[in-house]
């Protein structure tokens, strides 16, 4: 397992070098940069020179590359000009939004996404199974904006449940942070949720028509022992799965969740980097969720072996 | 009183190093926390702030501020003649407007309380320059007087401090229990006056989607919106929760022609144009229908306002009949007419559709390329490639005809090939020695301008702004002011 886990870690390398080469060039052929934010539309020639040189873009694109990796070789990601931090602080403090946002929008959704599954497959051709998956297309099918709106206008505006907005840290106040990452995580959920109940429903009906269901059934176990610690247990890697490409998704950042209900998370963070041609934090910001998606894979396919032993010993 | 009052804007602040900036969102909380020698009154007249006053010299060469005494820095130090030296050098390096400084020879310190501007040449109208509020040259602390953009220690000596700034979240301000309140005034005027701090706090909270902003509004979550869409304010019009402030003197929506690049450098050509739109209608479509038809180059009742002189048989025509005969004149031969325009600033995208369409219906073969506004910015300073730009000028027609034309004159106009008679005129406006004198000299630019037609007004644009009606004595102006204002439940 160990030898699994440092294959995996070594080949993230390649990866992360392409993406942190990838975002340093697009930045360089994307037409446009930081003195648009700071000269505004009526700076001059000269103004706008003058900003490009305050903030190093007048250097040759090898002296800026050059400087770039030997940073990012010891460790530092770059220092972000407009948010006057460094790239890494501007990104971990964003993380603390998305992670709170992602794990319980994750938690909902698969708690939901697999139960609504199981249900579906368990009760195959019934209302039951058809109501299931009407719910799952329909989160999968609204727009995720739209949704927050409504959710705003119910809970926010009309019965004035929940703050229609904002961040409140953990750390300062938990109700309120709870209160302020309802709407959104839910919001968030609906959405994702549609995708795991789907898979966990056709993952499921393959492993229910299997013989070891037939004989488990036969020898008079328990429905719910049947379903859950044998079929669910062999459906799992393919779910698994959605959930490991839902987790790097959202903790990506969701941005327009994050737009809706202002929240200041890593999507708007790049976004926002990008509008302003904040090129250090766009680079840097890149590095980190495809870091993000790198370590969720492995992570996920350590959990492919904890599932299956088949994948653990090789088979 | 007391109490904290939560504004919504929908953009981050790029810095709250204020000289540094000419953004808007920007400008909304600094013009709270810092202040200038000179600013602008209520009808856009210099008028002291931290000067006591200013006495120039007769040759038009010496500018000598005498300095209030008493006003302290939010780090409890008075503020003298050193800090006010050290925040001019720097603005003079790195502030974004610093070329306003240009025809200042030196700044000397001669006295305690009393900075001297020594000036290369006469030049009238400096301190309407120096009052501007785009990047205003606001006094900072001697110590942040070498920092570098972003760098200072963000003290100002204005009524509210600034204790936290989150970005893509809030900047949140508190009262400065020891501000300097300026005894001159009865009340706050402009961006001077006596201003009084009532509220403990004030947050500022970026909102980025308008609908979110609506429903916190509606909610009493935030108590002022700084800008709500036309639509969603007309819904709320009845609401006895909501007070609505309508500005219609907000911006300028423009339409600037490439002079440079085919079939824009055809002068027929760009008078087709003229001729075959109808602002009514893109100004109706842009601005959500808040906004004044207005042909004239600054705002209507202001010092310079000359009406709509030379605009007749020009603004506002919708004659595609004519426009087609200017065309063929023109020896138009159904080349592309490039519209260049942004999906960041709305009124921008949804201008270059009308306008796009009334030209097609007039035969010009118009096509619009949409980028982000770093894009749309970098392209317009090519000389070729585009042939309209749309855009929405706030700051400048505030400011009045000297900024406006210091756009559309020098080596670089914002349409491109410069015009060597506009720019004998520019010259002729900023060492204009009366007001009168310079609203002659502003006369015949507004004439040159429907001469040549290589920048096309479309309209004056408003902005809509909302508050719980629990805010009392709020006033739209060019930020929201925090201080004069107070809550009652």
């Amino acid at each position: 397992m160990t030898l699994f886990i440092v294959r995996r870690l070594l080949s993230a390398i390649p990866v992360l070098f392409v993406v942190s080469l990838m975002s340093f060039v697009i930045m360089w052929l994307v037409p446009g940069d930081i003195t648009a934010v700071l000269g505004g539309a009526d700076a001059s020639p000269e103004e706008i020179e003058r900003i490009r040189e305050q903030v190093g873009l007048d250097r040759p694109i090898y002296e800026r590359a050059i400087i770039w990796y030997s940073s990012l070789f010891h460790g530092d990601l770059g220092y972000s000009y407009l948010l006057d931090r460094p790239v890494v602080d501007a990104v971990l403090e964003r993380l603390q939004v998305t992670l709170s946002l992602a794990t319980l929008a994750l938690v909902i959704a698969t708690l939901v996404g697999v139960l609504l599954g199981v249900l579906a497959a368990v009760k195959h051709n019934t209302w039951l199974d058809q109501g299931s998956m009407i719910a799952a297309l329909v989160g999968l099918s609204i727009p995720d904006f739209w949704f927050g709106i409504v959710l705003i206008i119910l809970f926010g505006v009309t019965l004035g449940w929940l703050p229609t907005g904002g961040f409140v840290p953990i750390t300062e106040d938990v109700l309120g942070w709870a209160r302020s990452m309802t709407l959104p995580a839910l919001t968030l959920a609906f959405t994702q949720m549609g995708v795991i109940a789907r898979m966990t429903r056709s993952s499921m009906l393959d492993v229910l028509n299997q013989d070891f269901i037939r004989t488990a059934r036969a020898k008079g176990m328990r429905a719910h022992t049947v379903v859950f610690k044998h079929a669910l247990r062999n459906a799992v890697v393919p779910i698994l799965t959605v959930v490991g490409v839902t987790t790097g998704v959202l903790l990506s950042g969701a941005v327009v969740i994050e737009t809706v209900f202002s929240l200041p998370g890593v999507g708007r963070l790049i976004i926002g980097s990008i509008q302003r041609r904040d090129f250090p934090i766009i680079q840097g910001g890149l590095l980190v969720t495809a870091s993000v998606f790198v370590f969720v894979n492995i992570i996920v396919d350590m959990l492919y072996g904890f599932f299956d032993p088949r994948v653990r010993d090789g088979r | 009183m007391g109490g904290d009052l939560v504004v919504a804007q929908s953009s981050n602040p790029p810095s709250l190093d204020a000289m540094t900036s000419s953004s808007g969102a920007s400008r909304n909380i600094t013009m709270n926390v810092y202040e200038t020698l000179y600013g602008f009154n209520e009808k856009i007249e210099p008028m002291p702030i931290l000067a006591e006053t200013v006495e120039i010299s007769d040759d038009g060469l010496k500018y000598r501020f005498p300095l209030r005494k008493g006003v302290l820095f939010h780090n409890g130090k008075e503020m003298t003649a050193k800090d006010v030296k050290a925040s001019l050098e720097r603005y003079r390096k790195v502030g974004a407007t610093g070329s306003l400084l240009e025809p200042v020879e030196s700044i000397d310190i001669t006295g305690d309380y009393e900075v001297t501007l020594t000036m290369k040449r006469p030049t009238p109208t400096f301190l309407e320059a120096f009052c501007s509020p785009r990047a205003p040259a606001v006094i900072i602390p001697e110590e942040d007087g070498a920092a570098e953009v972003n760098k200072t220690s963000l003290v100002g000596t204005g009524p509210y401090k600034i204790v936290e700034f989150v970005p893509d979240s809030h900047v949140r301000l508190e009262r400065f229990t020891d501000y300097s309140q300026d005894t001159r005034y009865d009340g706050r005027d402009g961006f001077g006056g006596k201003k009084t701090a009532y509220l403990d706090s004030a947050t500022f909270r970026i909102i980025p989607e308008p609908g979110a902003a609506v429903a916190a509004l509606q909610a009493g979550e935030i108590q002022i919106l700084d800008q709500i869409p036309v639509p969603a304010a007309r819904r709320l019009e009845d609401n006895p929760d909501i007070d609505l402030y309508e500005n219609l003197q907000w911006a300028f929506n423009v339409f600037i022609l490439n002079t440079n690049a085919p079939p824009t450098d055809n002068p027929k050509f760009r008078e087709a144009v003229q001729v075959a739109l109808n602002m009514e209608e893109i100004m109706g479509i842009s601005t959500e229908g808040l906004f004044n038809l207005n042909p004239g180059w600054v705002y209507p009742g202001t010092t310079y306002d000359v009406g709509d002189l030379a605009s007749a048989g020009y603004y506002n025509q919708a004659d595609t009949a004519r426009a087609q005969a200017l065309l063929k004149e023109a020896g138009y031969n159904n080349e592309e007419f490039t519209i260049l325009t942004d999906s960041n600033i709305p009124e921008h995208g949804r201008s270059a559709v009308v306008i796009a369409e009334q030209l097609k219906a007039a035969g010009i073969n118009a096509v619009i390329n949409q980028v982000d506004w770093p894009t749309a910015l970098k392209l317009r300073m090519e000389d070729t490639g585009w042939n309209g730009w749309t855009l929405q000028m706030g700051i400048e027609p505030y400011l009045g005809p000297v900024a406006i034309m210091s756009t559309l004159t020098g080596k670089r106009p914002h349409f491109v090939k410069n015009d060597e008679q506009l720019d004998g005129l520019y010259q002729e406006l900023i060492t204009g020695q009366t007001s009168e004198e310079r609203k002659a000299t502003f006369a015949k630019m507004q004439t040159r301008l429907y001469e040549t037609f290589s920048i096309i007004k479309v309209g004056d644009s408003g902005l809509m702004q909302a508050s719980r009606s629990s805010v009392k004595n709020f006033k739209s102006f060019r930020f929201p002011r925090v201080y004069d204002i107070w809550l009652e439940n």
